[in-house]
């Protein structure tokens, strides 16, 4: 909830004061904490004294974790845009 | 990014493993919460800086909620699914898959909420995701529609996969897609948590 709040003050700045020119900027500070943040992540995870066992497990489990959502995804947005939005292309080839 | 983000896990992990012994180090370990905060306040201000996102919406009425909803709504039927396939519960497997692509947030949240493990796990699928969606889209454009490019790529369809968007598909997609990428950015902090709630 934290989270949204302070995200919700972001969205606040970022459209009434912030001025274009510090974007770049931003999305400089953006990738610094988004860095610190897995190398944490990846300092914990190298604490783990079974960490590397596990290694095969999570690489395994991750992988499934990508695909089947994604497949779905894709699936009903193809199902949804066709039923409901015009495809351009195929107008172009009709 | 993403080699940057592989490298600066990899580094941690070694880090980690040999137990180097830093001040810096330790406090940055120790204020990861802050760091976090940091970055959902400069997200915040990223979605905010988007100024013509208002008037595209309003463009396209209810229907630009269509790719989004579809991609939402797809992905956590996927994560519903694995709950069946694995050993992780409906609540564990939708937060995961709730990252839409978003790696590095997906990966610090659930590492918060739910242990390493899972956090780790989150990584790697969405940084999966992210990697995958590249390769996928010209494929997807040829025996798909131009919409379903989005699909795979989610939450990053407004910045890595952009390039993407824009070379194998129409401007109109570009648009879809950038307004897509803004909508499930803002999604991904508030469905995470609340999926991780669902204990079943």
């Amino acid at each position: 909830m934290l989270i949204l709040v302070i995200m919700c003050i972001g969205i606040c700045i970022g459209n009434r004061f912030l001025p274009p020119k510090y974007k770049k900027a931003n999305e400089i500070f953006q990738i610094m904490c988004t860095l610190s943040l897995i190398f944490s992540m990846g300092v914990m995870l190298g604490k783990d004294e079974h960490f590397f066992d596990k290694l095969f497990t999570l690489g395994w489990e991750s992988f499934l974790f990508f695909l089947v959502p994604s497949v779905c995804s894709v699936i009903l947005v193809f199902i949804l845009t066709n039923r409901f939005m015009d495809d351009k292309r195929k107008k172009e080839k009709d | 990014m993403v080699i940057l983000a592989v490298l600066a896990l990899v580094l941690g992990v070694l880090v980690g493993t040999f137990d180097v012994q830093n001040f810096l180090l330790d406090a940055l370990v120790s204020n990861k919460d802050l760091v976090l905060y940091l970055l959902m306040f400069s997200v915040g201000m990223s979605i905010g800086l988007h100024k013509g996102i208002i008037r595209k919406i309003k463009e396209y009425h209810v229907k630009i909620l269509i790719i989004p909803a579809g991609i939402i709504v797809g992905t956590l039927l996927g994560g519903v699914f694995l709950s069946m396939i694995t050993k992780y519960n409906v609540g564990e497997s939708t937060s995961v898959v709730s990252g839409l692509g978003w790696y590095s947030l997906a990966g610090v949240t659930i590492g918060n909420l739910a242990g390493a493990q899972l956090g780790s796990i989150a990584f790697l699928s969405n940084l999966m995701r992210e990697i995958f969606s590249f390769f996928t889209i010209p494929f997807i454009a040829k025996h798909f529609n131009y919409y379903s490019c989005i699909a795979p790529a989610a939450a990053t369809s407004e910045d890595t996969t952009l390039p993407m968007m824009m070379k194998y598909t129409n401007e109109e997609t570009v648009v879809l897609s950038v307004i897509n990428g803004v909508l499930c950015s803002a999604v991904v902090p508030i469905l995470i948590p609340l999926c991780y709630q669902l204990k079943f």
